[in-house]
């Protein structure tokens, strides 16, 4: 019998695997709620996910163009956004630094744009977009939140011209904040230099500059710069002091000209003492 | 032995090619069934038992990786290996597998299975069950019979027969 019975099941052996396959496939359809099937599926799911890691060069590779394309469009636009969000923080800051100098300031202010710049190393100028309707006149001071730019040499009706702190036909009244030494500040085409530092005279490295009350020019107490540089100059009774200026003239974009011409007795005072110490 | 362990990882590196490399084949939301072809070379180079077992062990290894219903594509691959495995013939292996027969072979098993699986598949979903079976069959079938030509030309080559015999 049971011979028999294994015979035929033999002989239909086909339709037997495929109905025992069916059963059990349609078991496993009535328990994909279970908890140990579930528990399978996560482990073969971990364990595919290891394969498909190693694998994952060829979706890399395939993706690679698309996800190129998405980046740099993203990357465009993000960079568009920082650069209008940067710009807008610089113009805030510059602003806020102005407004706080204008405060400050005893002198009437006003504030102009750069609209040109000529830095050709010895003959250093801007160019304003405020002129004589705008009440400013010739030796007029310009500074920044940073200190001392220079001084208007030329105006039309609506522009004008000054001479930056880094040009051969600036000169100007300074001294050193901590040890209150004077001397006259000059550009020599290469560096800002403080001329006339006697030897025995206190001047370092990192020294404050700030114009002198002698100057007939400038308002007393504006910043100019830092001393980056002394040195001992062989056969000479004075120092060779090198100036970083405290204006970075290659970025300045907004001044304010102080509406205050100098003392015109003073001036030529100074000037008669430029003559007489020399460049 | 030997065979079934190279069975074994033909088809776990065919899964893995499934789930990595193919997804970014897909056309319009259509992916090629890349097991599929080798259930009826299976079929037809060595018969219905082992093809009827393959699609079973296939399909469960497919179910068990995907968050779809477990047991269907067990179930359905397992039909498809039997009925392809009607078209065994110790005597045309060959001619089977290295002609267009091949292909479309491929594509009845291929239209069973999908008709099997989708008609399941898409029950208690929104909208016609049977428009959305056609649909996804036609277009699941077409694509795994173009992808089943790659293999039909080295079976050609490995059996020197010529694909149009």
């Amino acid at each position: 019998m049971v011979q028999r019975i294994y015979d035929i099941l033999f002989a239909l052996r086909e339709y037997v695997l495929l109905s025992v396959l069916l059963i059990v496939s349609l078991i496993l359809l009535s328990l994909n709620d279970n908890v140990q099937i579930k528990s399978i599926r996560s482990f073969a799911t971990i364990v595919l996910g290891v394969g498909q890691d190693q694998l994952s060069f060829i979706s890399n590779y395939f993706g690679l163009k698309r996800e190129n394309e998405l980046l740099r469009r993203v990357n465009i636009e993000l960079a568009d956004q920082a650069n209008q969000l940067r710009e807008a923080k610089l113009e805030n800051l510059r602003l806020r630094q102005m407004v706080g100098l204008r405060e400050q300031s005893q002198y009437s202010l006003v504030a102009a744009k750069v609209i040109g710049k000529n830095l050709t190393l010895l003959r250093n100028t801007l160019t304003l977009d405020l002129g004589a309707v705008d009440s400013v006149r010739e030796q007029m001071p310009v500074v920044s939140e940073a200190g001392l730019v220079g001084v208007v040499v030329a105006v039309s009706d609506h522009y004008s011209v000054i001479n930056i702190v880094p040009n051969v036909d600036f000169r100007a009244s300074v001294k050193v904040q901590r040890s209150r030494v004077d001397g006259i500040l000059a550009w020599d085409g290469k560096s800002l230099m403080l001329k006339n530092v006697a030897k025995t005279l206190d001047v370092k490295n990192g020294d404050v500059l700030i114009t002198s009350e002698y100057s007939s020019m400038f308002p007393q107490g504006i910043r100019v710069g830092i001393v980056s540089e002394v040195t001992e100059q062989e056969g000479t009774l004075f120092k060779s002091v090198t100036i970083a200026p405290a204006v970075d003239f290659v970025k300045l974009e907004e001044v304010f000209v102080i509406l205050a011409t100098p003392n015109a007795e003073r001036l030529e005072l100074d000037q008669r003492a430029h003559q007489r110490f020399g460049r | 032995m030997e065979r079934y362990l190279r069975s074994a990882l033909i088809a776990v590196a065919l899964l893995l090619l499934q789930t990595t490399f193919i997804p970014y084949l897909s056309i319009a939301g259509y992916l090629p069934d890349i097991f599929l072809p080798w259930l009826i070379f299976v079929a037809l180079r060595r018969g219905q038992i082992e093809s009827t077992v393959s699609g079973f062990a296939v399909g469960l290894l497919q179910d068990i990786v995907a968050t779809q219903f477990l047991g269907l594509a067990a179930f359905s691959k397992t039909l498809t290996g039997f009925i392809a495995g009607y078209f065994f013939h110790e005597n045309q292996v060959g001619q089977n597998l290295g002609t267009y027969r091949y292909v479309l072979l491929v594509m009845l098993g291929s239209v069973i299975h999908n008709l099997v699986y989708f008609l399941i598949f898409f029950q208690g979903t929104e909208g016609s069950v049977v428009l959305s079976t056609i649909q996804a069959s036609a277009a699941t079938t077409l694509y795994t019979a173009v992808i089943s030509v790659l293999p039909m030309f080295g079976f050609s080559q490995r059996y020197h027969t010529s694909w149009a015999q």
